[in-house]
């Protein structure tokens, strides 16, 4: 018993290890990928159009929905308060601080998380991974690093995307409601928006990127021998990325305010 | 003939999860010789390939490339490793997303960054021509049959004609015809003084060509030695592997064996006036052999900031996530 359970510490902690030799690593060749010149540079683009560009219609539907649905709760709620004048602040709060990043990652995750695992998985399966190191070409460096950051990137982009949809689609709301021009319902929401609002917004799609895309190779990577472990990869690349997302999400609001 | 052997494991051991599949294998493998890992199904001789070609890292004891510990090599060395040999995978490992042409263009893109297009192109034509695939090479391996994907990894192996070369049942699973062909590109190897590890199930090819024949099973090397003393063996279990193998006598050189070499040798030739007339060519290094390859001919080996700095020059790699 004691001796099983000794065993599978040290696996946990050796998984531990490897995998945070895996994000060092990793992050360190997305660091070089632009000294090694021309390395991966169209999976680079292929992953940005993948992940960003193909995204946009689920991001902007998603944003558009969810920002009308804060604003019509918002109105029936704070008006029962006396505090309608909230509404630009809590619009801002909640999607550019939290929703935005939060759902286009969940919107990443689900696209581009599982196809990064499965597809990584299935080298792995077919031996292409084992073909790349014997032709002298680093795997993580050539496939890993142009993944993590068009992921990165897409992520940032999406967010910014994501948030002015998801504005406007609040205004599209105050339409019904209580009409006002475009540039009066803008200029009220610049009016409560800090910088700090954006900042950590960016930090977030940031963050989250790193960890979508990073969990998703590992996951991918770590697959071994079988066809059978492609699709678990790809549901443990999603859960993983979910569950760490969240807790990262937590974890920056929290610095936020106690800052 | 270098003293150093080419390959040589050192107690080297390989697990999956808390099997042992192989453990304390020792052997080398002497520059220009050909040697043959014999064995049942499963006893390890895929993963013995793999870990002495550098493919999976052994979970104890250690692999040396010419001495040199795979482990502690530098960038440059073991960019030089991969420069100099070659994996033939025993389901070709070909990249499903790439055309055959990058497929076999990519090692000459990794190693020879400084190579035109129409090099590039040249060197994928003369490997082709060599394994004798003659279909088109725009299309994807999904598009072949397994046999000719198979012969395609043969092509990408030799592409940059290596000096080492790692062979995974490179005869199974192929028609007649293109299991002449395999054999005949392999005597042609042998004639060339190329290092090869076969691993094969099928002791004919190893009658043919086994300097050295390795046999193994229970989760280590039962035997290794001399094709001479491998057919004196009288271990049962070895016997059970090796009991096809004869002595040799002495037999004429295929035509078909002649006839590669004699071409590969042209192409050489021929490819090393072209770039001579194209480019400025470096100074050719001397090797052991005496004789220059395709490598030699277009490019010394960069120092190490150059070759971090080249990168790979390649276009594939990924995908559709």
């Amino acid at each position: 018993m004691l001796d099983r359970l000794g065993r599978s510490v040290r696996r946990k902690v050796g998984d531990f290890l490897y995998a945070l030799g895996f994000f060092l690593d990793v992050v360190k060749e997305s660091a070089l990928l632009f000294r090694r010149k021309q390395v991966g540079f169209k999976v680079l683009v292929m992953q940005i159009l993948f992940t960003g560009v193909e995204a946009l219609r689920i991001s902007a539907v998603t944003a558009i929905a969810i920002g009308a649905a804060i604003n019509l709760i918002g109105t029936s709620l704070l008006s029962e308060f006396g505090q309608s004048q909230v509404m630009y602040t809590m619009l801002i709060i909640i999607i550019t601080r939290e929703l935005g990043p939060l759902l286009t990652a969940f919107i990443v995750t689900a696209r581009s998380g599982t196809a990064i695992a499965t597809e990584v998985g299935g080298m792995v399966v077919a031996h292409e991974i084992e073909a790349y190191v014997s032709v002298g070409v680093n795997p993580v460096a050539y496939l890993a690093a142009p993944r993590l950051l068009g992921v990165v990137v897409s992520m940032v982009v999406l967010t910014i995307y994501f948030n002015f949809f998801g504005l406007l689609g609040s205004f599209a709301v105050v339409q019904l409601i209580k009409p006002i021009g475009i540039e009066e319902y803008f200029r009220n929401l610049a009016a409560v928006l800090r910088p700090g609002d954006l900042g950590m917004g960016i930090l977030k799609a940031f963050v989250f990127g790193l960890i979508v895309s990073v969990v998703s190779l590992y996951r991918g990577f770590s697959v071994e021998r079988s066809s059978t472990e492609v699709p678990v990869a790809g549901i443990r690349a999603v859960g993983s990325s979910f569950m760490l997302i969240i807790v990262a999400d937590a974890v920056l609001t929290a610095m936020q305010y106690a800052g | 003939m270098s003293d150093v052997p080419a390959i040589e494991l050192r107690k080297a051991g390989a697990r999956r999860g808390d099997y042992n599949i192989l453990s304390d294998v020792s052997f080398s493998l002497p520059e220009g010789t050909v040697t043959f890992f014999m064995g049942v199904a499963g006893s390890g001789k895929s993963a013995l390939l793999k870990t002495a070609a550098g493919l999976r890292p052994p979970d104890s004891g250690e692999v040396l490339f010419r001495g040199t510990s795979l482990a502690r090599m530098s960038r440059k060395d073991e960019a030089h490793f991969r420069r100099v040999s070659a994996f033939v995978f025993q389901d070709a490992a070909l990249w499903a997303n790439q055309s055959l042409f990058d497929n076999l263009a990519l090692p000459i893109r990794v190693h020879e960054g400084g190579m035109s297009k129409a090099e590039v192109e040249r060197a994928v034509r003369r490997a082709v021509e060599l394994v004798g695939y003659e279909e088109d090479l725009r299309i994807r391996p999904s598009d072949l049959s397994s046999g000719e994907r198979r012969i395609v990894g043969l092509a990408r192996s030799l592409v940059l004609d290596p000096e080492l070369l790692f062979m995974d049942e490179p005869f199974s699973n192929l028609d007649e015809a293109a299991i002449e062909r395999v054999s005949g590109i392999v005597a042609a190897l042998k004639e060339r003084g190329r290092t090869m590890a076969i691993v094969t199930s099928q002791s004919e090819f190893a009658g043919r060509y086994a300097d050295f024949v390795a046999v193994l099973g229970g989760g280590g090397l039962k035997a290794f030695g001399s094709y001479e003393q491998a057919v004196g063996w009288e271990d049962a279990s070895v016997r059970s592997v090796t009991g096809r193998l004869r002595r040799r006598r002495a037999e004429p050189k295929s035509a078909t064996a002649w006839g590669l070499a004699g071409a590969w040798a042209e192409a050489l030739a021929e490819d090393k006036a072209v770039l001579e007339s194209e480019t400025k060519v470096p100074e050719k290094k001397t090797k052991d052999q005496g004789e220059a390859t395709l490598g030699d001919i277009i490019n010394a080996v960069p120092d190490e900031d150059e070759e971090e700095d080249r990168g790979v020059a390649a276009e594939g790699g990924g995908n559709e996530t």
